[in-house]
């Protein structure tokens, strides 16, 4: 403030210690969300009996690999990982059918009806999951899905929100593509299947993402219909394996370090699609 | 007759009768799997759980009507209240102090730094993880002996009881749900800094306003669409909250972290009352109903908009 008459100086020092500010905030932000990993990736590492007579900080050198043999004879993990990819699979290749086809509907298609069914799909993106449990509970008990992955895959496999999204991508679509088509014969199947499916890769993998991250990460749905052990997905057989080893934390984190690892993976793999979802899931709530 | 005289007119009308039809069917047959979809788990349950809600229905027995039986009854339960203010509590919490700090954050990676991915890459991490896998995680960092009380104690603090003190668990399970979720709002934050237009901020810069008068003048002004629209939805999240509560502390020690979403699991999937779990989950709807409501009316009123 002292340095009134000469504007740019002051401003380049105000700079240089807010960008100072901004630097240290950042970087003690991002260890406070990275170091639970780490801690847990280094807990996994340790021998058991060395988890409550060392200090915290003490990292064991050489790592103990044993509790990530272990954690394979104490739950079937990869029945777990099976049953957990099988569904997303099916749910995300379902809704991504679905939705795009729904979505084309709405945005190019004139049928009667039309803009007064999108306005109830627009309004039941806003109630809230929590009041479906209990009568979505009933409706699979009734079609026998109850401890079936059917229970997982068929409330799922439709989405509202997907189909709004696929819509308003398609409005955009330029419709010079789609009268020539028209003029060269294509029903709207054709012009959907080989003209707007292959060029709406980049909002596909965004939805379908969205939808395999949500099955994957999925807990309390899972937990609701599904009892039998052979049927749990990942998170439940974690969760069940919480319960039943609450203090064998090498375990635990083991088992935490075996689930995320592949969605990191993904994460890392197409990062640019799913910082988009992020942004989706802002316009979902 | 006419129809002889112009037989290609009436023709052409009939083509584009027939198109038009023909349109309308492939309409209908595109939306019908993702409608039957919609129709039969979210449309009919909407309604068949405000049937419910007016039930004593618990699943071994046939349901009886009882009217509004249920209603009457949250507010006799005393441990309803406690889960009521509780919610009440999280929503109040979480919510200011995960705006505040994704704003801020945003704010910060809005600046010309280095290392920027690896800086939004860590907060996004949260995001991705199942909660479960974060619900271990934080368990162990929250223990007795965990790292956070070992941190503490290396400062001379006294241990704290995190996860089982009744006075302290709400807070904890707050602030690991703040953890978790301040990518998701940081990005949201970030892209509508991005929006905003270079020259006004220049323009205000040559009419001499310094970076904190841009900040609140400008910035905050035509961010206050995103900051009403993440506040409300923090809210409505904070009344689903399930997962963190359910795996860390399983709404305990006492009842002190049991939330309306893990009180609804509880009287619906453990106790099987299912008509009352489903007049709980009416109310909180209803709750959500007016919040949502609000976000569209009062938009237009207090925050700025472009026109």
């Amino acid at each position: 403030m002292s340095n009134k008459n000469n504007p740019s100086n002051t401003d380049s020092v105000l700079a240089k210690s807010v960008q100072a500010i901004a630097i240290t905030l950042l970087v003690f932000g991002a260890i406070t969300m990275i170091v639970p990993f780490i801690w847990s990736v280094v807990t996994s590492l340790k021998s058991a009996e060395n988890i409550f007579s060392h200090s915290a900080f003490w990292i064991q050198f050489p790592p103990d690999f044993s509790a990530y043999k272990q954690i394979w004879e104490r739950i079937p993990l990869l029945l777990y990982a099976g049953n957990t990819l099988k569904v997303a699979l099916i749910v995300s290749v379902g809704q991504l059918a679905t939705s795009s086809l729904a979505g084309y509907a709405f945005a190019r298609l004139r049928f009667p009806g039309r803009d007064k069914l999108f306005f109830v799909y627009i309004a039941t993106m806003m109630i809230p999951g929590m009041v479906l449990l209990i009568p979505n509970f009933v409706v699979m008990r009734n079609l026998g899905a109850i401890n079936t992955h059917w229970a997982l895959i068929l409330s799922a496999v439709g989405s509202a929100f997907g189909t709004f999204l696929m819509r308003q991508f398609f409005l955009s679509f330029p419709s010079e593509l789609e009268d020539a088509a028209k003029l060269d014969g294509c029903n709207p199947f054709m012009f959907y299947w080989h003209i707007l499916l292959p060029n709406s890769k980049p909002i596909l993998t965004t939805l379908g993402l969205m939808a395999f991250q949500n099955i994957w990460n999925d807990f309390q749905w899972p937990l609701i219909v599904l009892n039998d052990e052979s049927k749990r997905t990942l998170q439940l057989g974690l969760s069940y394996l919480m319960s039943e080893y609450y203090t064998d934390w090498t375990l635990l984190m083991a088992g935490a370090i075996i689930t995320l690892l592949p969605i990191i993976l993904l994460f890392f793999a197409v990062q640019k699609y799913f910082v988009q979802s992020f942004k989706f899931t802002g316009l979902k709530g | 007759m006419a129809v002889e005289t112009f037989p290609q007119t009436k023709k052409k009308i009939s083509l584009a009768k027939k198109q038009r039809i023909q349109e309308a069917i492939w309409g209908y047959l595109f939306i019908t799997p993702n409608f039957l979809v919609i129709l039969f788990f979210t449309f009919i349950p909407v309604f068949f759980a405000l049937y419910m809600s007016l039930t004593d229905w618990n699943i071994l027995s046939d349901p009886n009507f009882i009217g509004l039986e249920n209603y009457e009854k949250i507010f006799s339960d005393p441990l309803a209240k406690e889960t009521f203010l509780n919610t009440f509590y999280f929503a109040v919490v979480s919510v200011p102090i995960n705006v505040f700090l994704t704003l801020l954050l945003a704010v910060l990676l809005n600046q010309k730094i280095k290392g920027i991915t690896f800086f939004r890459t860590a907060y996004y991490l949260p995001v991705i993880s199942a909660s479960v896998a974060v619900s271990l995680m934080f368990m162990w960092i929250l223990a007795n002996n965990g790292l956070l009380n070992q941190i503490l104690g290396g400062m001379g603090i006294e241990p704290v009881r995190w996860l089982t003190d009744p006075k302290i668990a709400l807070n904890s399970v707050i602030g690991v749900t703040i953890w978790k979720g301040l990518g998701l709002n940081m990005i949201i934050f970030l892209a509508a800094l991005q929006d905003i237009p270079k020259e006004l901020l220049e323009a205000a810069a040559i009419d001499g306003a310094n970076a904190v008068q841009k900040f609140f003048k400008i910035t905050i002004p035509l961010l206050s669409p995103v900051i009403f629209f993440v506040t409300i939805t923090g809210v409505i999240g904070s009344f689903q909250s399930f997962d963190l509560v359910y795996n860390m502390t399983r709404g305990g020690p006492g009842h002190s972290t049991t939330v309306i979403g893990f009180y609804i699991w509880r009287q619906a999937f453990d106790y099987l009352h299912m008509g009352y779990g489903a007049a709980l989950a009416f109310i909180v709807f209803a709750a959500i109903l007016v919040l949502t409501i609000l976000q569209w009316v009062l938009r237009k009123f207090w925050v700025y908009s472009e026109e």
